[in-house]
């Protein structure tokens, strides 16, 4: 690149961070327009490309709205991530507070009725959004909007979706603008509008980088997009990354260019990471731990499976404090001067490491003992012939709660191995490793495992 | 009606013993479900789900109904099912 793209990055950081983004695309849109920045549909025939020069209009088009209109705050309401780029770059340099609120958690937008709605059109209405009049009266406990700047819909992995208040700099605070990181190309796998989503593509499009959205999670798509659009960074979940690498074309996976692959919003297990490493030689691998109400808290660099023990009661670079209570749940103090946060997610110390078990909300309890679906998950994917597997618990009205399992199939099978051989061998596996309350006793065979929107498995299912 | 179920319980049962590694055997109305066939109380909560997938139907989950927790032998299993396999095909207004 140019010597005026080379301190780029180092001009965007005296930019004020709500400014950020807008600069960052204008930027580019001077010294590059044609410059890809967007890639929708990924993977498919009906790929688009999306350049620079264009999302910098789009963003003025926005901002000229605001200014003549100025609303009391926008809900961002895009299912088009340009669109949704264009709305929180122009909000940031117009100093509108903003909404980003992914599809499930709409009902929660009665809070904000008097502001007003961008969608993909990118046509401000005010006043008669169709939210206020289904608000309905005001509730108590309602969103106080009027001192938000940016408001994000947690994913709701262990309750319903909530509401979290942020500032510009909480939101642009992990996003890496160091030389290493400029011109890369990101894919996208997770909903734009959620937490994990809005980080990747920041940290995209604020170092001069291309986002690469595929057409779909199916893992051909992802892969025929990884390799088609050249793709070098790949934040997922361990769930997402472990389907593209069960069951992707291997012929893709050995087309890839991946320098980074930054995992986070589940836990990675040793398992995994192996298998990454050997279908990746030299790929760095980063685990990020983050939660929408914290941000990010820590990333593991090291590619090994949870985090060195000796963090627990220590201060770290930055100013976390990570303790630990004594049921293993991860407590998180991100300063001095914040209040200590319960996490949810369990963890145990084994040797050197600690690792984590699972959240406290995804325990199953059987008989009044308590099962760790990802341990059992971990077993059942170390045996042959299993690609993948998802455990939950089952009502009873017996036990209170069962250990059921779906299973997916390696594809193809090991050699003289039938579906009913390996779940016997399954079951088998089990019943040796495990308490027999922790056995599985119900194995399902599925073609490939539910998934939701913000790329985890979902822990409980209703009832068959 | 009476232990036209019995084949299907009977199934469900011996899938159990088969899946936690123990040998096929008789099963019968008059065995006890605990001392005769050693179910405990993981192996009938799978039995149940096992019914629950062949019959859609379970009867300590379905609405109005209070299955007296007599369950002694497979025979109180087959009776079960059946009184709320029955109870199941009456008109709503008769369900009480």
């Amino acid at each position: 690149m140019s010597s005026s793209a080379t301190d780029f990055l180092s001009r965007l950081t005296d930019v004020p961070v709500a400014n950020r983004l807008a600069a960052a695309i204008d930027l580019m849109a001077q010294a590059f327009p044609e410059r890809t920045a967007i890639v929708e549909q990924a993977g498919s025939a009906q790929r688009r490309g999306i350049s620079y020069g264009v999302l910098a209009a789009n963003v003025k088009a926005v901002e000229q709205q605001l200014v003549d209109q100025r609303p009391r705050g926008v809900v961002a309401r895009q299912r088009e991530i340009d669109a949704l780029v264009a709305t929180v770059a122009a909000c940031g340099r117009q100093q509108v507070p903003l909404a980003v609120v992914a599809d499930d958690a709409r009902d929660l937008v009665g809070a904000l009725h008097d502001w007003a709605v961008l969608g993909d059109g990118l046509q401000l209405s005010v006043g008669t959004t169709g939210i206020g009049s289904q608000a309905g009266p005001r509730r108590e406990d309602a969103f106080d909007s009027a001192s938000a700047q940016v408001v994000v819909a947690t994913s709701g992995t262990s309750g319903p979706p909530k509401l979290v208040e942020h500032s510009w700099d909480s939101l642009l605070a992990a996003a890496r603008l160091s030389e290493q990181w400029r011109g890369l190309g990101w894919l996208m796998v997770y909903d734009a509008t959620r937490w994990a989503g809005t980080q990747v593509w920041l940290q995209a499009l604020l170092t001069a980088g291309t986002l690469v959205v595929p057409a779909s999670r199916a893992p051909d798509c992802v892969a025929r997009a990884i390799v088609e659009e050249d793709v070098s960074i790949l934040p997922a979940t361990p769930t997402l990354l472990r389907r593209l690498l069960t069951s992707a074309e291997s012929g893709l996976l050995s087309k890839m260019k991946l320098a980074r692959i930054t995992l986070g919003g589940e836990a990675a297990d040793a398992q995994l990471l192996a298998k990454t490493h050997a279908a990746f030689p030299g790929v760095k691998v980063t685990h990020v731990y983050a939660t929408t109400e914290l941000g990010e808290v820590f990333r593991v660099v090291d590619g090994r499976a949870g985090f060195p023990a000796e963090w627990l009661g220590k201060t770290l670079p930055g100013g976390v404090r990570l303790t630990t209570r004594r049921d293993g749940e991860l407590l998180v103090q991100l300063s001095r001067d914040t209040a200590e946060v319960a996490t949810g997610d369990l963890v145990e110390r084994r040797d050197d490491r600690c690792e984590f078990t699972g959240r406290r909300s995804d325990v199953i309890v059987v008989g009044g003992a308590k099962v760790y679906p990802r341990r059992v998950e971990e077993i059942l994917r170390g045996v042959s012939g299993i690609a993948d597997a998802r455990v939950y618990g089952l009502p009873s009205a017996i036990t209170g709660e069962l250990v059921a399992a779906q299973i997916v199939l390696a594809d193809p099978l090991p050699a003289e191995a039938t579906p009913e051989s390996i779940r016997a061998a399954a079951l088998t596996t089990c019943r040796t490793a495990l308490e027999p309350h922790s056995t599985p006793r119900l194995l399902d065979f599925v073609k490939h495992l539910m998934v939701n929107t913000s790329g985890k498995i979902p822990r409980h299912s209703s009832r068959l | 009606m009476n232990e036209s179920l019995l084949p299907v319980v009977r199934k469900a049962i011996l899938t159990v013993l088969h899946d936690t590694g123990r040998s096929a055997q008789a099963v019968e109305s008059g065995h006890l479900l605990s001392t005769d066939i050693g179910l405990d109380s993981l192996d009938l909560a799978q039995t149940i789900v096992l019914l629950e997938r062949e019959l859609a139907c379970d009867p300590f989950r379905s609405a109005g109904s209070s299955p007296t927790l007599r369950m002694r032998t497979v025979g109180d299993l087959v009776t079960l099912y059946e009184a709320a396999l029955s109870a199941a095909t009456l008109p709503p207004a008769l369900d009480h």
